[in-house]
């Protein structure tokens, strides 16, 4: 009976247990079922997730190009910035440390404690930047001693440096944290903090030059992030070297003319557009921007009424005033109307219906040709020439030599200077153009506005006889040609007529230009001009009033170009407020030409 | 079976009690020990590379010691009782298994948030571990003591899970939930196969369902957490769901053969959590691939095969019942470890038996082998066959 019992209890728990060695087994195959999905059909995922985890990419920062000038003098150089970083895990107590260290560096109480708390923040094997721009005795006497330090170590990282501070520091530009504009101008680059891209000049222009490839540096590191080996190193790139059309000495000496003045000088090779300087006065020091800039310094930067900041040759937009006396002499001898013979009477000023049109001589100059015209500036004249040209042939010989559009010089923030004619005035004042606004526009007044460059530009034209080439930055390679955007066929007859006006401004007793005549045998050919800013104040009987408000008094202009035969430089000086071209300006281009023919042939005279 | 031994089980406990020493170890199940030291020895080896480096390879020699002593408490659990020795002791067993909770619950030691050890001066017991073997032996005499009931009624059935609640509530709020649902699930197995009617199964199915929400209320908040992040560890990848993202991430990419001995990423640099305890098998998986983990799976699919075979050796309802629980809560440890590993089961701290380190999971995972062996040897099936 028992036994009975038993087996039936036997038979039933047989049963109950197929019962639960079926759910074991079920359990058993969703394991493996599990397991089969993880590492077979989703195995690659993992094994890339797992690499991400294993793997920590470091950048190798790659040594940006250097910047030389047409000598090979470096403008534009790396150097080494010390800094101090300490490991905390090997400090022992990391307050005793740095006030140890104190004594060697300039470590204020709140920056101590600044940097024990950034310590509390971090992994303690994480090196912890103590301080940066170390001067040479915070270096060596820290160098000596550092097995006095445990954990801290020196390390050099490079940084831009300009050896001559601000000589050309609106051609060479700045570098900076890179903005959202950056990132879509460099789609393809990858910036990271701490990263810095060129924000003006040269640096911001040939970025892509500059900018060498980033090395990378493949660590394995544990979960914590503690590196464990190098895996792979890619060794970066350095960024290529830019060899300018700069003339150190030259820019030296054009921003030493200058002065205290706020103008802008451009010297240009008139054969083939290289720049040789390219002066904005005031200036400021780019080292500044490297060395992290304090608020004040930024503020008087950005406050500054003469606008240091501005790249005045490309960004100055200026009325041409008598310069433009050449281009409107070429668009007349071109049109036919002009006959260079003919005289024309100048009593000082010329009256068109109800207005009065001033000559700068009051007493007038009697009877000019267009060389005296150009060679003592007549005003008249040049009324009377203009209102027989007309707006239309005016503005169409000045765009032929590139005025009223940028240069395309390597530089980024160019103004392209404002060429008037009918249509843009029915578009600007919904008005039609009088025939008053052409004889103004015939001595370079009224809206007529123009850059240093692109007058520098002009005057090379003329020199050339007729290429306007792009203006460049970079040294020319040999055998390579020069960029021209555009070209005019001068008669040789015009030409000579012309250059010889010119070349009369400076050496005629009566020229307006005497000031920039060289004492050696180089002749010299230039314009002056004087750019009114404000509407000049008369008498009654036409006088001028002298105006005592500085910021009115005219704008000083000079082009000019030397040695007259062959032609090797052209120039373009203005000087903001400097009143007569002829007084300010053109001493500034004697002075620049007299460096530059006296490296070349020796002392000038 | 017929009536061939005459009446009495008296008469066949005299006959076992008296087995000689000789018979007793021809009687020993070899081939199972053979597994199980196998299993341990590959054991041996994940922990080798888990404890990665010369700093902490004490825990492997340790692990291996506490193997050693294993199978020496294995050994003596099976050998040295006589056949009744379990059945009379259990209830005392249980009662003092009992007390030694409630005393856990009073005035135990405080480790990672939990009072799950009592210190009794030189010994620092895990006092749950000790109640998983109470709580087999207790059911299992429970159930032979009615021996002959038509079916468990519901008196009977009620006991029965009384003495199952009882330890799972002292454990619950220690907490460990883990050993808790682990002890539920090896006593319900037992009462299924002990014979609860169907019926009975059905409605306690049902109401167990229906008392999910009670349950989920009842939770710690650190409980709750892991089943939320069982669902979706991306909710919180750095805290909660970090264990099984890490641990999913190190299975998965083992691929099907492996990175190889000590070559894991994964459990090599520190990314994986616990890998020489309760993940120990993410490091299988990640250093011998899909045929490694399948392979110790099969492993342990043997050992629990050859351990329910015992039980058709069992003489009566306590040695049958023993065998069933016995195994249940080796292969449940199984099963809720690496499904906990593998992303399918919340993370509760249930050790991978015989290769997880700890010297408390090995005790008691060798204590249940040794009743295993225990039954084993008495079996009178093994005269017969003489």
């Amino acid at each position: 009976m028992l036994n009975d019992d038993r087996e039936q209890f036997r038979g039933d728990a047989r049963r109950r247990l197929l019962l639960v060695g079926g759910c074991l087994g079920g359990a058993f195959a969703v394991l493996c079922g599990r397991l089969f999905f993880l590492q077979v059909m989703r195995g690659g995922q993992y094994r890339t997730l797992a690499e991400d985890n294993r793997i920590s990419l470091k950048p190798i920062s790659a040594p940006r190009g250097r910047i030389f000038d047409r000598e090979n003098r470096i403008l534009v150089d790396n150097s080494p910035n010390f800094e101090v970083v300490v490991t905390p895990e090997l400090a022992g107590t990391l307050r005793y440390l740095l006030r140890r260290l104190g004594r060697f560096i300039d470590l204020s109480e709140d920056e101590v404690k600044l940097l024990l708390q950034q310590a509390r923040r971090q992994r303690s094997f994480l090196p912890l930047r103590v301080k940066s721009h170390l001067t040479w005795e915070e270096v060596s006497g820290i160098e000596v001693r550092i097995h006095e330090f445990p954990g801290v170590d020196l390390q050099s990282q490079t940084v831009r440096s300009y050896p001559f501070d601000s000589l050309a520091s609106h051609v060479l530009g700045y570098l900076g944290e890179p903005s959202d504009a950056d990132r879509k101008r460099f789609p393809k680059l990858s910036f990271r903090s701490g990263d810095l891209v060129g924000k003006s000049g040269v640096e911001q222009h040939f970025e892509t030059t500059l900018r060498g490839r980033e090395g990378v540096l493949e660590m394995e590191v544990n979960a914590v992030g503690r590196h464990v080996r190098e895996l792979h190193r890619t060794p970066p790139q350095a960024g290529n070297d830019l060899l300018l059309s700069l003339d150190a000495d030259l820019q030296k000496e054009g921003q030493e003319a200058l002065g205290d003045n706020t103008g802008a000088i451009v010297v240009m090779d008139p054969n083939n557009g290289e720049i040789l300087a390219l002066v904005s006065n005031p200036t400021y020091d780019p080292n500044q921007f490297m060395r992290r800039m304090t608020h004040a310094q930024w503020q008087e930067l950005v406050t500054d009424p003469n606008r240091p900041l501005s790249n005045k040759p490309i960004q100055g937009q200026y009325p041409p005033g008598s310069t433009f006396k050449i281009v409107v002499a070429l668009a007349g001898l071109a049109a036919g109307k002009l006959d260079p013979r003919e005289s024309v009477f100048c009593g000082g000023s010329l009256i068109q219906g109800d207005q009065h049109f001033y000559c700068w001589r009051r007493q007038g100059h009697g009877s000019v040709g267009l060389v005296q015209a150009i060679t003592q500036s007549c005003d008249v004249y040049f009324y009377k020439l203009a209102e027989r040209l007309g707006i239309d042939a005016i503005e169409r010989q000045a765009r032929k030599m590139g005025l009223g559009a940028v240069t395309g010089v390597d530089l980024g923030g160019e103004r392209p200077g404002l060429i008037p004619s009918r249509s843009w005035k029915r578009k600007m004042f919904k008005s039609g153009w009088f025939p008053g606004e052409t004889m103004i526009t015939g001595i370079g007044q009224g809206y007529v506005l123009t850059t240093p460059l692109q007058m520098a530009s002009m005057i090379s034209t003329v020199a050339n006889g007729g290429t306007v080439y792009r203006p460049s930055l970079l040294r020319l390679q040999p055998g390579q040609k020069p960029d021209v955007m555009s070209q005019n066929t001068f008669s040789s007859h015009h030409l000579a007529v012309l250059r010889q006006a010119l070349e009369a401004v400076v050496n005629d007793p009566l020229g307006t230009g005497n000031k920039a005549r060289l004492d050696g045998e180089i002749r010299v050919a230039g314009k002056t001009g004087t750019s009114q800013v404000a509407r000049h104040k008369r008498e009654k009987s036409g006088k001028l009033i002298k105006t005592t408000n500085e910021k009115l008094q005219d704008h000083a202009m000079f082009v000019c170009y030397a040695p007259v035969e062959h032609p090797k430089i052209a120039i373009s000086v203005v000087v903001e407020h400097g009143g007569h071209g002829g007084a300010t300006a053109a001493p500034l281009a004697k002075r620049v030409m007299e460096s530059f023919f006296s490296k070349r042939d020796g002392p000038v005279g | 079976m017929k009536i061939s031994l005459g009446s009495g089980s008296l008469l066949s406990q005299g006959g076992a009690s008296s087995l000689g020493w000789v018979e007793r170890l021809r009687r020993f199940p070899w081939s199972l020990l053979l597994l199980l030291t196998f299993t341990s020895t590959v054991g041996f080896g994940i922990l080798y590379s888990a404890v990665g480096g010369e700093d902490n390879i004490w825990l492997f020699w340790r692990q291996i010691m506490q193997f050693g002593i294993g199978i020496g408490i294995m050994g003596s659990v099976a050998l040295v009782a006589g056949e009744k020795i379990y059945r009379r002791f259990s209830y005392l067993f249980y009662a003092f298994s009992l007390f030694l909770l409630v005393m856990t619950m009073i005035m135990g030691s405080v480790g990672m948030g939990a009072r799950r050890w009592l210190e009794l001066g030189f010994l620092r017991l895990q006092t749950s571990e000790l109640m998983k073997v109470a709580l087999i032996l207790a059911l299992a005499r429970y159930f032979h003591d009615r021996e002959g009931a038509k079916g468990l009624g519901w008196w009977s059935m009620s006991v029965a899970f009384l003495m199952i609640l009882c330890p799972m509530a002292l454990i619950i709020k220690q907490p460990d939930l883990g050993t808790a649902v682990l002890l539920g699930a090896v006593g319900m197995t037992m009462i299924v196969v002990a014979g609860l009617s169907w019926k009975v199964l059905l409605v306690l199915i049902l109401v167990l369902g229906a008392s999910m929400p009670l349950v989920w209320n009842g939770m710690h908040t650190y409980q709750k957490q892991r089943i939320i992040t069982l669902f979706s560890p991306e909710r919180d990848p750095l805290g909660s769901g970090y264990h099984i993202i890490q641990s999913k991430i190190a299975v998965g990419s083992g691929g099907l053969t492996g990175k190889g001995f000590m070559a894991g990423s994964q459990s090599q640099l520190n990314f994986l959590p616990e890998r020489h305890t309760d993940f120990i098998f993410s490091v299988l998986a990640e250093e011998w691939g899909f045929l490694g983990g399948i392979g110790l799976l099969l492993l342990y699919l043997l050992i629990i095969m050859r351990s329910l075979l015992i039980s058709e050796m069992a003489n009566d309802r306590f040695g049958l019942l023993t065998v069933v629980g016995a195994t249940m809560l080796f292969a449940i440890q199984v099963v809720v470890n690496v499904g906990m590993v593998l992303g399918l089961l919340p993370v509760v701290g249930v050790p991978l038996p015989l290769i997880s380190y700890g010297g408390s999971s090995m005790v008691t995972t060798m204590i249940a082998m040794g009743l295993l062996a225990h039954v084993s040897i008495h079996s009178k099936q093994h005269g017969r066959s003489v």
